[in-house]
C-alpha cells in the first residue's frame, strides 16, 4: 500500500514500492492499493477508480476525498513546529494527506483477505490510519527522513503497531529507536535494488550530448528540498576560487530556477539508459540533499563504479560513505572544495572509491538479496 | 592538495579526517593581509561585475584614482590641451575672465567640482576598505558558522547518546520470577 503509484511515477518511495512489488511478484501474488492521486503536492485524483494492470501487477485505486490545500497545510505545519496538542497533529496528518477515507475502509474491510500489508512511508495520513487498521497483518517500510516529523507524538505508538519494520538503512533504525521502542520489533535493513543496465556507453553519451570535458552529475529533481540551490552556490564558488574548469551536469526535472552559467549544464528527463551511460561518463555524482532515507541514485553510481560526494550532514548519506567507503562528504563550503579538489585531482582514489561502491553494493543491494531479505522476513512472520 | 591520499584501502573516514585537519590549519593560520585583499577584490569584482561596468573603466578605477577621477583647481575652466595653441589659448581666456566675470559668476561651480572630486577619492577609499572588513567579517562569520556545526553534531551525539542509555534502562528486561520451588 503506498499513496501513489503509477509507471510514470519516478524516485521517490512510490518508485521504491513499484519496483519492491514487481519483484516480490515473481514470489508471490501482489496487489497494490493505493489512491488515484498523481501529484504528491495536490493529490489530485489523476487516474480512474478502480482496477488496472500495471507489469502484470493489479492496481486498486481509491479517490482522494479531498485535495491538499497548500495554504491550510503549512498553517498547520507551523502550528505543530510549536507548543500544540495531539488533536492538532490529527489534523496536521489530514492536512498532509492523501485524505483517502475509502482507501482505508477497504484495508479495515478486506484486510484479512492479505497475507501481509507492506505499508510505504509513514507520514502520510493513508499509511497512519491504514496500518492502524490492519496492524496484525502490516509490515512498515517507513523511508523516514531526519526531517522532524517523526518527532510528532502520534508517530512514537504508531512505530510500535506493525509485525515487522524494512528499513531503508541503520541511520534511519536508529533514529526511529529514538522516539519508539522498536529494538525487538522483527524487521532489517534491507534498502531497494536498480534495474541495472546491460552495459555502460560513456563516450556515446558525450557524443550525443555533446559534452566535452570532465563533470560531476546531479540526478534527482532540481529543487531547493533536494539542497540543489546550495550546490549552485558551492560549485560556483569553488570555480572561481580554484580556477576547476569542471562542469556540473544537470539530469531532471527542474522546480528551482537554475543559474545561467556556462559550467551549469541541463539535460532535464533522460531515458533510462542515458542516465547510465551519463553516470558512466562523471567524474563522481554529486548528492547534496540533507533529507534522504536511502539514497538509489547513490547506489546507482557505485553500481556504475563512480565515486559520490554527498551532504555530510544527511546522516544516512554519510553513514553509506562511510560503510562503502565509496564517497566523501562535506557539511560546509570548506569541506566541499576540499573533498571535491582531492576528487578532481585524484584519479587512482576516484578508481578506488568506485570499486569500493561497486563491492558495497555488490554486498548489500542486488535484486537477489533484496528480495531474499523481503521473503525471509516475511516467512518468519507467517 | 598538500596532502596524498593511499589507494589501496581507502578509508572514508580518515580521508575525512586528514581534510577537516587540513581545514583546521587553514583557519588557525588564518588569512594574511595580502589573502584578505585578494578575496576582497574578487567581492568588489562581482559588485562590479553586476552592473556592467565598462570593464575600461574597472582597470583604471584599480590603477590610480588619476587616471579615472578629475583633478579641478582655480584655472581648470580655462586650460587647454592643445600645446602651444592650448597655452595661447589658455592666456586669452584669463584675460577676457573679467569681462566673464559680468555675465556670470564660476566660483560656486569650481568649488563644488574640487570638493566633487575629494569626496570621489574618499568614496573609492572608503568602499575598498569596506570591501575589506566586509571579507574579514565574513571569514569569521564562517568560521563562527562551522564552530557552531561542530559544537552541534556533538550535542546531538550526546542527546541521542542519552536517550540510547535512557532506553536500555527502561527496556532492559525484567529477570524471570522463579517458582516456589526454585523452577
Amino acid at each position: 500500500m503506498v499513496q501513489r503509484y503509477g509507471l510514470d511515477i519516478a524516485g521517490g518511495a512510490e518508485y521504491h514500492c513499484r519496483i519492491v512489488a514487481e519483484h516480490l511478484a515473481r514470489h508471490a501474488e501482489v496487489e497494490v492499493l493505493t489512491t488515484c492521486a498523481s501529484d504528491y503536492v495536490s493529490w489530485e485524483n489523476h487516474y480512474p477508480e478502480g482496477v488496472e494492470v500495471l507489469n502484470g501487477i493489479p492496481v486498486r485505486r481509491f479517490p482522494v476525498a479531498r485535495e491538499r490545500d497548500l495554504r491550510r497545510f503549512a498553517q498547520w505545519s507551523r502550528r505543530v513546529a510549536g507548543p500544540h496538542s495531539d488533536a492538532d497533529e490529527e489534523r496536521w496528518l489530514e492536512e498532509e494527506g492523501p485524505l483517502s477515507p475509502a482507501l482505508v475502509e477497504e484495508v479495515a474491510r478486506r484486510g484479512d483477505g492479505y497475507d501481509h500489508l507492506i505499508f510505504f512511508s509513514y507520514r502520510y495520513y493513508t499509511t497512519y490510519h491504514g496500518l492502524r487498521a490492519a496492524p496484525e497483518r502490516a509490515v512498515l517500510v517507513p523511508t523516514a527522513e531526519n526531517d522532524g516529523v517523526h518527532r510528532l507524538r502520534l508517530f512514537a505508538p504508531f512505530f510500535r503497531l506493525p509485525r515487522a519494520i524494512v528499513w531503508n538503512s541503520v541511520e534511519e533504525r536508529e533514529m526511529i529507536q529514538e522516539i519508539a521502542p522498536v529494538h525487538r520489533m522483527p524487521g532489517d535493513v534491507v534498502g531497494v535494488g536498480s534495474q541495472l543496465p546491460a552495459g555502460l556507453d560513456p563516450d556515446g553519451f558525450r557524443k550525443r550530448r555533446g559534452i566535452a570535458g570532465r563533470f560531476l552529475l546531479y540526478l534527482g529533481r532540481i529543487d531547493r528540498n533536494k539542497g540543489c540551490d546550495e550546490l549552485f552556490a558551492f560549485f560556483l564558488r569553488y570555480r572561481e576560487e580554484t580556477g576547476s574548469a569542471l562542469k556540473l551536469l544537470l539530469i531532471g526535472k527542474p522546480v528551482l530556477p537554475v543559474p545561467e552559467h556556462a559550467a551549469i549544464v541541463q539535460l532535464g528527463f533522460v531515458l533510462d539508459q542515458e542516465k547510465w551511460d551519463a553516470l558512466g561518463a562523471c567524474e563522481a555524482l554529486v548528492m547534496p540533499s540533507r533529507y534522504e532515507s536511502l539514497s538509489m541514485v547513490t547506489l546507482e553510481a557505485w553500481w556504475a563504479r563512480r565515486p559520490v560526494l554527498a551532504n555530510g550532514r544527511c546522516e544516512v548519506l554519510r553513514g553509506q560513505c562511510r560503510r562503502s567507503n565509496g564517497g566523501l562528504y562535506y557539511a560546509h563550503y570548506d569541506e566541499f572544495r576540499e573533498s571535491l579538489s582531492l576528487l578532481e585531482a585524484d584519479a587512482a582514489l576516484r578508481r578506488a572509491l568506485g570499486e569500493n561502491g561497486r563491492r558495497y553494493f555488490d554486498a548489500n543491494y542486488t535484486w537477489d538479496i533484496v528480495e531474499r531479505k523481503y521473503l525471509d522476513l516475511l516467512g518468519s512472520l507467517a | 592538495m598538500s596532502f596524498e591520499i593511499k589507494t589501496e584501502g581507502v578509508d572514508v573516514q580518515a580521508i575525512m579526517g586528514a581534510i577537516r585537519k587540513r581545514i583546521e590549519e587553514k583557519r588557525q593560520g588564518l588569512y594574511s593581509d595580502a589573502e584578505i585583499r585578494e578575496i576582497a577584490e574578487k567581492s568588489l569584482d562581482a559588485v562590479l561585475d553586476a552592473h556592467e561596468f565598462n570593464p575600461d573603466f574597472v582597470k583604471d578605477f584599480r590603477a590610480q584614482p588619476s587616471r579615472w577621477n578629475f583633478s579641478f583647481h582655480e584655472q581648470t575652466l580655462y586650460e587647454s590641451s592643445r600645446g602651444a595653441v592650448g597655452r595661447a589659448l589658455h592666456g586669452l581666456r584669463r584675460l577676457l575672465q573679467p569681462i566673464q566675470k559680468l555675465f556670470w559668476n564660476p566660483n560656486p561651480m569650481i568649488s563644488a567640482l574640487s570638493r566633487q572630486s575629494d569626496l570621489n577619492a574618499y568614496y573609492a577609499h572608503l568602499l575598498t576598505n569596506l570591501a575589506v572588513e566586509l571579507t574579514k567579517l565574513n571569514l569569521e562569520l564562517q568560521e563562527l558558522k562551522n564552530r557552531q556545526l561542530a559544537l552541534q553534531g556533538r550535542v546531538e551525539f550526546d542527546s541521542r547518546r542519552e536517550r540510547t542509555l535512557e532506553q536500555m534502562v527502561v527496556f532492559r528486561e525484567e529477570p524471570e520470577k522463579k517458582g516456589p520451588d526454585g523452577a
